[in-house]
């Protein structure tokens, strides 16, 4: 991944120059006008010890790097009313937690957000709501994550509500 | 020669057996206030299930026991948020782990083996015979009951976890309990058997949301219904506890003749008014009615209705006269002793000619009932004794021409 093509399409119209300088307008307005916060808790794989037959891992038993707060337009979808056994025992599901992110800010920030990590929104000053990633928007290929064709500029990450016993916080 | 086994006393069965687990099982179904069971109505079965899920299906996970939503859940959504509350997130949903109880609401006509052929019409049978006794009158009542109507309750026990051990685990437990096919539950003291009828795994497979595993596991209840407004108490045969109130202690006395066959002498003393006395008993053999000794003659001097308990004088005997009522209560004139052998009773009579003192009898003389001498009552061994098996002696000279009576039994 050394070798490094240079990206010359759209030359007489749009270069990187430009392409710099709407993503830096961007998170001028992300970061500074909105500057929607959230805090990013990357699971350590290597440190923590999962079953040997299920590879699963008992309540507050994943071990997590330090926390990483970062920046993302959020957009939470509607609590969807919900039961799980022919009406009885009903449940209010959160809606999903749908994030984009610029991928120029991740790579600043020195972090990935992968499959299963967690990310805390705080939605009051008591209450942080906890998700985990359900996809981690890695494919980036797609004319919506490019400008205008140009070249992928942020990742759209969408996570599922975590359960207490799943994650509740470090 | 090799060492001999020591012979080991172990009790392999510990509990009561026979009769006596019979009585117990009873007794379980009776322990209330009553000799009847009590009711055994949908809501009793429901709760059995309740308690043997939570009794039974006590499943840990991660040092910590699954909950179990102490209520069967219904429609009623307040119901199922109270009884869910205390294991509930701050959003009141409830937290993973956790298992559920949910009863189909149709119940199905029993499939039990034991119940399943219906005797028409509800009728009564005989459940028990229970004495009762009012103050005055000692009885008894018959309780009868219908046969229990069989009744099939099918349940829904769901685990919801997000651990493949706890599926594990759950599972474990259940197939363990129902390795036999059915398990049983304590429903009011009766044994209701519980049969697994599937596994279902129904876990949602959605990759945008939220992941946990489902599994439904389904039970048949094979219970019963038993209803108490369906019993019938009806009054069996009563006994009157008759009591006679004598004013001298010693009025009444028994007499037993050859020490086996039970004949009755009521003794009163005369008021000088009275004209009937009763001796509080049916008189089945009248035998002598006396008074001061001196033997009275049925239809002149007294009168008796048979099977009765009165004799009736035609006027009042004289005050302090000493009335004597000889009299058997059976109710033929054939006597059965306490050995079982029958034994009859003859009365004769003799006159005294001046010649010999001694008589003979036509049967064989067993005991004498009574003896007088024109009347007068005389006692055996002061003026007669039984010689030998059909003679009589007179131990004094009478009169010629004294008419002599003996009723002996023979």
């Amino acid at each position: 991944m050394n070798k490094k093509v240079p990206i010359t399409r759209l030359s007489k119209f749009f270069s990187n120059e430009d392409f710099d300088l709407n993503v830096q307008i961007g998170e001028e307005y992300l970061h500074g006008d909105l500057n929607m916060k959230l805090i990013l808790y990357r699971v350590d794989s290597d440190s923590t010890d999962t079953d040997a037959v299920y590879a699963e891992v008992g309540k507050d038993q994943i071990k997590f790097y330090p926390p990483v707060e970062f920046n993302a337009l959020v957009r939470v979808e509607s609590p969807k009313n919900n039961n799980y056994k022919n009406g009885m025992v009903r449940y209010n599901e959160p809606g999903n937690l749908i994030l984009s992110v610029y991928l120029k800010q991740l790579k600043d920030l020195g972090i990935d957000l992968k499959y299963g990590d967690f990310i805390g929104y705080p939605e009051t000053e008591e209450k942080v709501r906890y998700y985990t990633v359900s996809n981690d928007g890695k494919v980036t290929s797609d004319n919506k994550h490019n400008m205008f064709g140009f070249k992928p500029y942020y990742r759209t990450i969408t996570c599922v509500p975590a359960q207490e016993v799943e994650f509740r916080g470090v | 020669m090799a060492r001999p086994k020591k012979k080991n006393d172990i009790s392999v069965y510990h509990g009561n057996e026979l009769v006596e687990r019979r009585q117990e099982l009873l007794d379980k179904i009776t322990k209330g206030d009553s000799f009847l069971p009590d009711s055994v109505l949908h809501d009793d079965l429901d709760l059995g299930m309740l308690d043997f899920v939570k009794n039974n299906f006590k499943t840990v996970s991660g040092g910590e026991e699954i909950p179990v939503i102490p209520k069967i859940l219904t429609l009623q959504r307040w119901g199922e948020f109270t009884n869910t509350w205390d294991i509930s997130d701050l959003d009141g949903n409830i937290k993973l782990p956790f298992i559920s109880v949910v009863r189909r609401p149709d119940v199905q006509p029993g499939t039990n083996p034991s119940l399943q052929r219906t005797i028409p019409d509800r009728q009564q049978f005989h459940y028990a015979s229970v004495p009762t006794w009012n103050g005055t009158q000692m009885g008894a009542d018959i309780y009868r009951i219908p046969q229990p109507v069989a009744v099939d309750i099918t349940y829904e026990v769901t685990i919801l976890c997000t651990r493949f051990r706890d599926l594990n685990k759950f599972n474990q437990i259940v197939l363990q309990k129902f390795s036999s096919r059915q398990a049983y539950t304590t429903v009011k003291g009766h044994y209701v058997p519980i049969v697994l009828d599937s596994i279902e795994d129904n876990t949602p497979v959605d990759i945008e949301s939220r992941r946990f595993y489902l599994q439904n596991y389904k039970f048949t209840l094979l219970g019963f219904l038993i209803d108490e407004e369906e019993f019938d108490i009806k009054p069996a045969v009563s006994r009157l506890f008759l009591m006679n109130e004598f004013i001298n202690s010693n009025n009444y006395e028994k007499k037993f003749m050859t020490k086996n066959v039970e004949i009755t002498i009521a003794k009163y003393t005369s008021n000088g008014t009275d004209t009937v006395f009763s001796v509080g008993e049916s008189i089945g053999i009248l035998f002598t009615v006396e008074i001061n000794g001196i033997v009275q003659t049925r239809d002149v001097d007294f009168f008796h209705v048979g099977y009765t308990s009165k004799i009736s004088f035609s006027s009042p005997p004289r005050e302090n006269s000493q009335i004597s009522i000889k009299y058997y209560k059976g109710k033929s004139n054939v006597y059965i002793d306490s050995s079982g052998n029958p034994r009859q009773v003859s009365t004769e009579t003799f006159t005294y000619d001046g010649t010999s003192l001694e008589f003979t009898t036509l049967n064989t003389i067993d005991s004498v009932v009574s003896f007088d001498l024109n009347g007068l009552t005389q006692q055996e061994g002061e003026s007669f004794e039984v010689s030998g098996r059909t003679n009589l002696r007179l131990l004094g000279t009478p009169r010629v021409g004294t008419i002599i009576g003996v009723t002996y039994l023979h």
